[in-house]
């Protein structure tokens, strides 16, 4: 009833008219092409904010000097002793250096009015007027013995009160642009050459500018080698010793167990990875200082109480490796004991018969069919040791004496957190950009390696 | 060499698969072990060359107790259903594997390979990997790598199931030849008879666990122990009817069938129910009992025609004849059966 009704109570020609503007409204998202942009753009918005940006930032801050001094948005000019010197060392102008750090004393009209307002006798500020207007002083002792001279004799906290009324030092003095310190400069010597203005300009700035400097700084430093041979041990030393070797020996280990141990044993590996690494750095941390528990156990042995973790270098390398190695281990023993159960169970049933006893069929049965998961966590792996930061930063902080320092944590202590007080965002931005170009060249040859089509297709065991 | 399954028992946890069996497979002797699936003959076969362990009993190799030898030590050779070639070797490496196992010097290892691939006609794919090659050609390979130590014992799990029915064929011959040229002991285990019935020297039927039989194929075929035995083997399979005991005759109810007792039914009281297996060949134009009824299917063979008939109780006999063009679905004919060829069970299975 109703459907008829409806049907006859719109006249199609109507209907047709209704129906047209409203595709034409619809417009691009009729397409496929045209929805399939705008369902994606949420994603597409992230990507580019959380994924890109960071990135593409990384690469311009590497290329700045940005740091806690300089500030992230633009600077000022300002006369300090630092830009002086700065000017003497780098542009070898030290006399005009010398010329604008000195004080300098001109009568002006600013002067002789903001004089006026502190409320001290007219007839001084007349005097001043009549007897020194426009004349400046090289010293603050000439212009108070000018002061002293005039006729209404003014005491010494008077005096003071002029002079420092009609200081025109460019020390300490800042300007929001170059225009303003040029002006101000040219008040205290007319005399400025182009070239000296430009020096002046850039010697006293005080905000961030493009430079490369980073990148020499990086290539001449001797911190540079240390941190990068680090980064090499921590890598090589965690992913051999854990990441593969203590992985794959999970995995066979309990290939060869009974199904039910074999499960919990897999989940008790998994805890460190699934437990938040704080905790599960400070339970590291616990059982190796100097109340916790291994010197608890070793102290009625008659060893001296001391923190193992940081003791010598030796050790903190042992725990960051195994605090590191115990969390990676889990994902190589995940998957190479998924790639072991691939292994048709009859394999193991003919190389029985065929004479192999357990460790030749690791040898020569599993090994070999486990070619391309090794790979593969080799390289996930070494991309994710070289950006790995938090267990290390939670355990030793690189230390002692920056002997665990690697290359991730070296940038957060240079760009996030030092004891100077001066974060070096270019410097750091560039160490990171060193790092973001070692991941992607890695990570390039890692797929061209792998044959990424390959790897995703079904493996080519036929029965 | 001779293998002694001693007693022998096998449980997986509560749930008793093989209880208390006994079977000797004589040196140089093909035994085929033929059962339906769940029948136990994989985990005999399995116990023998001990992958599983035995729950109860001895397994004698010769004179030798390996009961409580790991598979390593038992010099046992298995061809796996699927074969089980190890994908990352190539045929030659496959081949060599239990020898390489064995420590045996390289020289020796490629002079044992190259007579193994000889013997099993695959010299030209030495170089390849087991996905390159096809079914049968991969079969040949297990077989060589079975036999390359020599084994005391050639072990067949389904070893042709995999196969097309063309190369079944081949290799059915072809496994047969082997074991005949090497003098090998062999156990066979399959479901399929006729593989069964045309490799092996003698059969052992089994059903839950138990050997209901061991024979000869001929013997087996002509002389079968139980019905199942006589279901299990024969192709196109063997039809029964229902039948009772009345004076002198087995009568088939509700139809005009009357078939002469045979020798061991003489005892039988008045109305015993008793089942009557009738091969297809022994049901035909020739025979001495008639049987009337309406034919409701025919299958072409080729060379033979298969007729089913259905009698006047709802029962099916199968006949198998020469081509013929005269008859065809609906017709009512009546055929017979040679009494002197039919088996006779008790309402147990059991032959009369």
């Amino acid at each position: 009833m109703d459907a008829s009704r409806d049907k006859t109570g719109l006249p199609p020609a109507s209907g047709g008219a209704g129906r047209a503007p409203a595709r034409r409204r619809l417009g691009l998202l009729d397409s496929s092409r045209g929805l399939g942009v705008l369902l994606l753009l949420p994603a597409l918005v992230l990507v580019i904010l959380f994924f890109l940006m960071p990135v593409v930032l990384t690469g311009v801050f590497a290329f700045t000097n940005m740091s806690t001094a300089t500030g992230i948005s633009g600077g000022a000019h300002q006369v300090s002793p630092g830009s002086l010197r700065v000017l003497t060392e780098r542009y070898g102008m030290g006399e005009l250096a010398e010329r604008l750090g000195q004080p300098t004393y001109l009568v002006d009209e600013r002067g002789l009015a903001a004089l006026e307002e502190t409320g001290i006798a007219p007839g001084i500020v007349a005097s001043l007027r009549r007897g020194h207007l426009d004349e400046s002083f090289a010293s603050r002792r000439e212009f108070e013995r000018a002061i002293r001279a005039l006729p209404d004799r003014p005491d010494t906290r008077t005096v003071k009160r002029i002079s420092d009324a009609f200081s025109r030092s460019l020390a300490n003095a800042r300007f929001t642009d170059a225009g303003a310190l040029v002006a101000a400069a040219e008040a205290i010597d007319p005399d400025l050459t182009p070239e000296e203005k430009d020096a002046l300009a850039s010697a006293t700035y005080t905000g961030w500018s493009w430079t490369t400097d980073n990148f020499r700084r990086l290539t001449s430093s001797r911190d540079t080698t240390r941190v990068f041979f680090n980064t090499l041990f921590f890598v090589a030393m965690t992913l051999v010793f854990f990441n593969i070797g203590y992985a794959m020996f999970l995995a066979i280990a309990t290939h060869y167990m009974p199904e039910r141990p074999a499960g919990i044993f897999r989940i008790v590996w998994f805890l460190p990875r699934i437990s938040p690494v704080v905790i599960y750095v400070l339970l590291w941390k616990w059982v190796a200082w100097d109340t916790g528990f291994l010197n608890a156990v070793l102290s009625d042995f008659g060893v001296r109480p001391r923190n193992w973790m940081l003791d010598s270098a030796t050790q903190a390398w042992f725990f960051v490796i195994m605090i590191n190695g115990f969390v990676g281990a889990s994902m190589g023993m995940l998957i190479f004991a998924s790639a072991i159960k691939a292994i048709p169970e009859t394999h193991f049933h003919a190389a029985s018969v065929d004479g192999a006893y357990r460790w030749q069929q690791v040898r020569h049965i599993i090994l070999p069919q486990l070619k391309w998961p090794i790979l593969f966590v080799t390289c996930y792996q070494t991309l994710s040791l070289l950006t790995s930061i938090e267990q290390t930063l939670l355990a030793t902080d690189g230390g002692p004496g920056g002997a665990t320092e690697v290359w991730s944590l070296w940038i957060y202590h240079t760009a996030l957190n030092n004891y100077a007080g001066n974060l070096q965002y270019g410097y750091g931005a560039a160490m990171a950009l060193v790092l973001v170009v070692i991941g992607i060249v890695l990570s390039l040859i890692y797929l061209r390696l792998f044959n990424y089509n390959a790897l995703i297709t079904r493996p080519r065991i036929e029965l | 060499m001779r293998i002694l399954l001693d007693k022998f028992s096998k449980a997986f946890g509560a749930v008793s698969v093989i209880e208390d069996m006994t079977l000797e497979i004589g040196d140089g002797e093909m035994l085929a072990l033929l059962g339906p699936s769940g029948c136990g003959k994989s985990t005999t076969l399995f116990a023998i060359c001990g992958i599983h362990k035995v729950s109860g009993g001895r397994i004698l190799f010769g004179d030798r107790d390996v009961t409580s030898l790991p598979p390593q030590e038992r010099n046992v050779g298995v061809v796996f259903q699927s074969y089980a070639l190890y994908p990352h070797m190539t045929v030659r490496e496959n081949i060599a594997f239990p020898l390489r196992i064995a420590g045996k010097s390289s020289v020796e290892v490629a002079r044992q390979v190259d007579e193994m691939a000889q013997l099993v006609h695959i010299e030209p794919l030495l170089d390849r990997r087991p996905a390159e090659l096809s079914g049968g050609q991969q079969q040949r390979v297990a077989l060589a790598r079975a036999l390359v130590r020599r084994p005391h014992v050639l072990l067949l799990d389904e070893p042709l199931a995999n196969l097309d029915a063309k190369l079944r064929l081949e290799m059915r011959s072809e496994i047969r030849r082997i074991q005949l040229e090497t003098g090998i002991t062999a156990v066979l285990v399959t479901h399929d008879q006729v593989e069964a019935m045309s490799m092996c020297d003698r059969i052992a039927i089994m059903d839950a666990g138990r050997i209901v039989q061991i024979a000869t194929p001929t013997e087996m075929y002509n002389d079968p122990h139980t019905a199942f035995v006589a279901g299990f083997l024969g192709n196109p399979p063997i039809a029964f009817l229902r039948g009772v005991v009345s004076g002198d005759a087995i009568v088939v109810p509700q139809s005009d069938v009357r078939l002469p007792k045979p020798n061991g039914a003489r005892n039988l009281a008045e109305g015993t129910r008793v089942s009557v297996g009738i091969r297809p060949e022994n049901f035909g134009p020739a025979g001495d009992v008639p049987v009337r009824g309406r034919i409701s299917f025919v299958e072409t063979q080729g060379r033979e025609n298969l007729y089913d008939l259905m009698l006047a109780d709802g029962s099916v006999l199968r006949s198998i004849q020469p081509v013929r063009s005269d008859i065809a679905v609906g017709d009512e004919v009546e055929w017979s059966v040679a009494s002197d060829r039919i088996f006779m069970f008790d309402d147990k299975g059991e032959r009369i």
